[in-house]
C-alpha cells in the first residue's frame, strides 16, 4: 500500500492506496466523487476526464501514486458551490448532453481546450473534444455548448 | 410550452455531476457480483465445480442453474438461460456468478470455477444455420429458424413481365453495436416488506419487473424495480442485462449486492442490430413505375430469440420501403447462430431494408436515366396507398413533403468544391417507421394525473413508468401534462422511475414515448381537470390509452394492418470521396422529418442529430466483427465510434408538422428515423461522386475503394 496527499478540488487529501489503483477509481471509490464516469476502460471514451495541475488528462490512465502531491480537478469542482461554470452553463443552455454520461469528462476537456485557446473555430472545438465519445447528441450541440462558453468567459455576448 | 425549446430540468446534475447513474449506487459493505461466461461458442456443460471458487477468501456464494427458480428469461420468447444448465450457445452465455466481499475477490473467483465443456458443432452463420444437417441450438425450433414469414401482393411474375427493366442485387449489413456510454450496474436487496428490489436501468421498468418475478417464482407485487439516471440505451437495455443477476444474488444470499460491468462484458455478451443478409430483385417500366418487387431476407438472430421475429417481420414489411409496389414476394427469416444474440436497436430491422430499397430505387432510376428524386415521386406512398400487407396505410402519409422539403433546401445549398484529389456527390434517400408495436402486440400506455390546490389548481402529479433514456421523454411528459392543464412547468411533478409508483407506461422503444404515453399523460391530465371542475379534492385521475388496434399477419400471404402509425423522413447528404483511399467524408446532413408536432423543438433536433451520428457510423464505420464464434471487437479500440472530427460539420434539420390523429397535440414519434435513409443516402452520394456502387456496410474506406477500382475498370471496357 502507498501513501498519497492529493489536493482534490481545493482539498487536501491524505489517502492509503494500492499502488496498482487508477485514478479514476481513487476518485469514485475513495473520495466518492461519482460524477468522473467509467465508460470504456481502455482508455478511448473520455468519461473520466480530470484536470491533473490545470492539465486535462484521462483519470484512467494514470495511477493515483503518480498524483501524489498534485492538485486534481474533477467536475463538481470546477465551479465554486452553488454557481455553474460557463461551460456547465453552455451545456445547459445549448442541449449539449442527452443521457449525460459523458458530459463530465467532455466538459473537463472543454475547459482545458478554452485555457490554450479561448477564441476557438468550430473545426478547432472538435479537434480539441476527439477524444471524447458521445453517442446521443452527434456533437452539434456540444459545440455550440463549448462556443457559448467561449463567448462568455470572453466576455463576448452569448446566445444558446 | 408546446414546441418550445424548454431547457432540460435533468441537466444541472448532468453538467455538475451530482446526477446518479447506476454505477455510482455502489456503497460500502455491499456484496459484489461477477460472472462466469461461458467463452467458447456451442458446447455441452458435462460439470461445474465450484469448489475452489467457494474456498478463496471473500466469497460468499457461487451461484449456478441449480440456484435459479424458472431459469429462463427473454423478451418475447423466454428461451434464454439465466446461468446454462446443459448447454452454452454463444460466448456470452452465463454458467456461473460470483458473490464475494468485494469485486476483486468476486473477479478472481471466475477463473477458479472448473466447467468441464464437451464442444459442440458449431453454426458460425445463418448459412449454416440454413444447412439440412445443421445442429439444432434449440431442439424445439427446426431448422434453426426463429421466425419464418412471408407476404405476397398481386402477381409478382406478371410484374417482372411488364417490367423494362429489371434490377437484382445482394446487400449486406453488419452488427451493430449500441455503445451508449453508460455500461450496465446496479444494486439490490430484499427490503423490510419482503420485496426485491433491484436500482439500475432499463427502457421498461414493469418489463423488467415481469421477468425477474417469473424467474423468481414471485408475484409481480414482490419486485421492485428503479431506474437511475440511464447512461443512454438504443435499444440495447431492452433485454435484461444485469438487472435479473442482481435479482437472483440478493434474492438468494440475502444481501445487499451490486454488478458493474465492464465495457468488454457489455459488448461480448448483449444484443446487437442483426446483421442482414438480402436478396432483392426490382422491375420498373420505362417511365419509372415499379412494377414488381422479390426479396428474401435472412437475419443472424444469434444464439436466443430475443426480439428477432419482431425485427425480421418489420425488415420483410420494409422491403418494398415506402413505395407502393403492385406485386409482391417477399420471404423474411431470423435465424439462431451461436453468435451473439441480435436485438433491438434504434429503426428495429428497417435501415437495413430500406439500405436495400432505396438503394435499388436510386439504380433503377440512373438505369432508366430518370432523377432519382422524379424516380421516387412517381411511387412514393401516398394517402391511402396499399401496404405489402394488402391494407391501406395509417392516415397521415407525408412521404412526399419530407422529400419535398430535402429538396427544397437542397437548391439553397452553396457551391463549393471538395479537396484537391476527392470527389464530391449528393445522395437522397426517403425512408418509413412504425410509430410503437406492430402486428397485434398489445400496446397501452397507463398515466395518473393527480391535482391539488386550494382555489386554483397549485399542482399536478404526474405518474408514469416512462423511461428517460436521455432522449428527454420526462421532460416532454411534463410539457404535455403543463399544456393541458394550462400549468406552469414548475407546478408538474412526475414520478416515472419505479415500478412500484407508476402504472406501466410500456418500453422505451419503437419511437412510442411521446405518442402512446404522452396520449395517456394528455387525456389523465384533462380527466382530472373535469374531476376538478366537479369540486374533487384533490382530484386523480387515471386513463389507459390503446391506439388502433393492429393484427398479426396471415401465415400464408402476409395480409393484416401491421401498425397504427408511420413515421417518413427524407435525407439528402453531400459526400466527399476519396478514390485513392476509399475515404469519405460527409460534409452536409439535410433530414427532414414530419414528427406531428414537436412538443419541445431542442430536444426533437436532438434527436435527429445524435441518430444522425449513429447512422454515420452504421454506415462507414462501425463493424462489429465474429469469427467462429468469438467476438473481435470487445472494446472502443477495435469498435470504432464516430467522433466530433467524424461527424459531418453541417446538419440542416427539417421539422414537419402534420398532426397525426392520435398523438397528444398531434405529435408522432421519430427518434428512430434518422437512421433509415441514411446508408442508402451515403451510397447513393458515393456512386455519384465516383461512379461505384456499395452494397455493403459499413462502407468502409477498403470497400469503397475496391468498389471505385471495379467502376473504373468497368468503364475502362469497351
Amino acid at each position: 500500500m502507498s501513501t498519497i496527499t492529493v489536493t482534490v478540488n481545493g482539498k487536501a487529501h491524505t489517502s492509503t492506496v494500492e499502488p496498482r489503483t487508477l485514478l479514476v477509481h481513487y476518485l469514485r471509490e475513495h473520495l466518492n466523487l461519482t460524477g468522473t464516469h467509467i465508460g470504456c476502460d481502455t482508455s478511448q471514451c473520455g468519461a473520466c476526464v480530470v484536470h491533473v495541475d490545470g492539465k486535462s488528462i484521462k483519470a484512467c490512465t494514470v495511477l493515483a501514486v503518480q498524483v501524489d502531491g498534485a492538485s486534481v480537478t474533477t467536475i463538481e469542482g470546477l465551479a465554486p458551490a452553488g454557481e455553474l461554470h460557463p461551460l456547465q452553463e453552455g451545456f445547459w443552455e445549448c442541449h449539449g448532453l442527452q443521457c449525460g454520461y459523458c458530459t463530465p469528462g467532455m466538459i473537463m476537456a472543454a475547459a482545458d481546450l478554452l485555457q490554450q485557446n479561448p477564441n476557438p473555430s468550430d473545426d478547432e472545438v472538435r479537434h480539441g473534444l476527439e477524444g471524447n465519445l458521445c453517442r446521443c447528441t452527434g456533437y452539434h450541440n456540444i459545440v455550440r455548448a463549448v462556443q457559448y462558453a467561449a463567448a462568455k468567459m470572453r466576455g463576448d455576448e452569448v446566445t444558446a | 410550452m408546446i414546441g418550445a425549446s424548454l431547457p432540460r430540468p435533468d441537466a444541472v446534475g448532468k453538467v455538475t455531476g451530482a446526477t446518479a447513474y447506476p454505477g455510482d449506487l455502489v456503497r460500502a459493505g455491499m456484496a459484489h457480483l461477477a460472472v462466469v461466461y461461458a467463452g467458447r461458442p456451442h458446447a455441452r456443460i458435462r460439470h461445474i465445480d465450484t469448489s475452489a471458487a467457494r474456498a478463496l477468501p471473500g466469497v460468499l456464494a457461487v451461484l449456478t442453474a441449480a440456484d435459479v427458480p424458472f431459469n429462463r428469461f427473454g423478451l418475447i420468447d423466454a428461451d434464454a438461460p439465466v446461468l446454462c444448465d446443459d448447454v452454452v450457445r454463444y460466448v456470452g452465455d452465463r454458467v456461473a456468478l460470483v458473490v464475494a466481499d468485494d469485486p476483486a475477490s468476486a473477479r478472481a473467483a471466475t477463473a477458479l470455477v472448473r466447467v468441464d465443456y464437451e464442444d459442440l458443432p458449431l453454426v458460425g452463420d445463418v448459412h449454416a444455420a440454413l444447412h439440412p444437417d445443421a445442429p439444432l441450438l434449440h431442439p424445439h425450433r427446426p431448422g434453426n429458424i426463429v421466425h419464418r414469414l412471408q407476404i405476397r401482393r398481386g402477381d409478382p411474375d406478371r410484374g417482372f413481365a411488364e417490367a423494362d427493366i429489371v434490377l437484382s442485387e445482394t446487400f449486406r449489413t453488419s452488427w451493430q453495436e449500441h455503445a451508449f456510454l453508460q455500461p450496465e450496474a446496479g444494486v439490490a436487496w430484499v427490503d423490510d416488506d419482503g420485496r426485491i428490489v433491484v436500482e439500475t436501468a432499463g427502457q421498461w421498468l414493469h418489463e423488467d419487473r415481469r421477468q425477474i418475478a417469473a424467474m423468481l417464482r414471485l408475484p409481480e407485487d414482490r419486485v421492485v424495480v428503479r431506474y437511475a439516471a440511464i447512461g443512454g440505451a438504443f435499444g440495447g437495455r431492452e433485454d435484461l442485462g444485469v438487472q435479473h443477476l442482481l435479482a437472483l444474488a440478493a434474492w438468494v444470499c440475502r444481501r445487499h449486492v451490486a454488478l458493474v460491468w465492464r465495457r468488454d462484458e457489455s459488448m461480448a455478451t448483449r444484443h446487437k442490430r442483426h446483421p442482414f443478409t438480402i436478396e432483392t430483385r426490382w422491375g420498373a417500366r420505362r417511365d419509372g413505375t415499379i412494377t414488381a418487387v422479390a426479396a428474401r431476407l435472412l437475419a443472424d438472430g444469434g444464439a436466443y430469440a430475443s426480439t428477432s421475429q419482431e425485427v425480421v417481420k418489420i425488415a420483410t414489411l420494409f422491403a418494398t420501403g415506402c413505395y407502393e409496389v403492385a406485386n409482391v414476394a417477399l420471404e423474411g427469416l431470423a435465424l439462431y447462430t451461436n453468435n451473439v444474440p441480435s436485438g433491438a436497436f434504434r429503426g428495429f430491422g428497417s435501415p437495413q431494408a430500406q439500405f436495400a430499397s432505396e438503394s435499388m430505387v436510386t439504380r433503377l432510376a440512373r438505369a432508366l436515366g430518370i432523377d432519382p428524386v422524379e424516380m421516387r415521386r412517381r411511387n412514393l406512398y401516398r394517402e391511402g396507398s396499399i401496404e405489402p400487407s394488402g391494407e391501406p396505410l395509417p392516415p397521415g402519409v407525408s412521404v412526399r413533403a419530407c422529400l419535398d422539403a430535402v429538396v427544397d433546401e437542397l437548391a439553397r445549398q452553396p457551391q463549393s468544391a471538395p479537396p484537391a484529389g476527392w470527389r464530391r456527390g449528393w445522395g437522397v434517400a426517403c425512408g418509413i417507421k412504425n410509430v410503437g408495436y406492430s402486428f397485434g402486440y398489445p400496446e397501452q400506455a397507463t398515466a395518473t394525473v393527480e391535482l391539488s390546490g386550494a382555489d386554483v389548481i397549485e399542482r399536478a402529479v404526474v405518474r408514469t413508468g416512462v423511461a428517460d433514456v436521455g432522449q428527454g421523454s420526462h421532460l416532454a411528459m411534463r410539457q404535455i401534462a403543463a399544456a393541458a392543464l394550462g400549468l406552469a412547468l414548475g407546478q408538474v411533478h412526475l414520478i416515472s422511475d419505479d415500478s412500484a409508483a407508476t402504472p406501466d407506461a410500456g418500453s422505451a422503444s419503437a419511437s412510442r414515448l411521446t405518442l402512446v404515453a404522452g396520449r395517456a399523460v394528455h387525456d389523465a391530465a384533462l380527466a382530472a381537470l373535469a374531476r376538478w371542475h366537479d369540486e374533487e379534492r384533490p382530484a386523480c385521475a387515471t386513463v389507459q390509452f390503446r391506439p388502433r388496434a393492429t393484427t398479426p399477419l396471415a401465415a400464408a400471404d402476409g395480409a393484416g394492418r401491421p401498425n397504427y402509425c408511420y413515421g417518413y423522413t427524407a435525407q439528402a447528404l453531400e459526400v466527399d470521396v476519396d478514390p485513392a483511399t476509399g475515404a469519405c467524408r460527409v460534409v452536409t446532413i439535410i433530414s427532414a422529418h414530419d414528427v406531428g408536432r414537436a412538443i419541445n423543438r431542442q430536444q426533437v433536433e436532438g434527436q435527429i442529430e445524435g441518430a444522425l451520428a449513429q447512422a454515420l457510423g452504421y454506415a462507414l464505420m462501425e463493424e462489429f466483427q465474429m469469427r467462429d464464434g468469438q467476438v473481435r471487437t470487445a472494446g472502443f479500440s477495435t469498435y470504432l465510434l464516430p467522433t466530433a472530427l467524424d461527424m459531418a460539420p453541417r446538419i440542416i434539420p427539417l421539422i414537419l408538422e402534420h398532426a397525426d390523429d392520435q398523438g397528444p397535440f398531434g405529435a408522432r414519434g421519430m427518434s428512430e428515423m434518422p437512421l433509415v435513409p441514411f446508408a442508402p443516402a451515403l451510397a447513393a452520394a458515393i456512386h455519384d461522386a465516383t461512379g461505384a456502387w456499395l452494397s455493403r456496410q459499413p462502407m468502409t474506406p477498403e470497400r469503397v475503394r475496391a468498389a471505385v477500382r471495379r467502376a473504373t475498370a468497368g468503364e475502362e471496357q469497351p
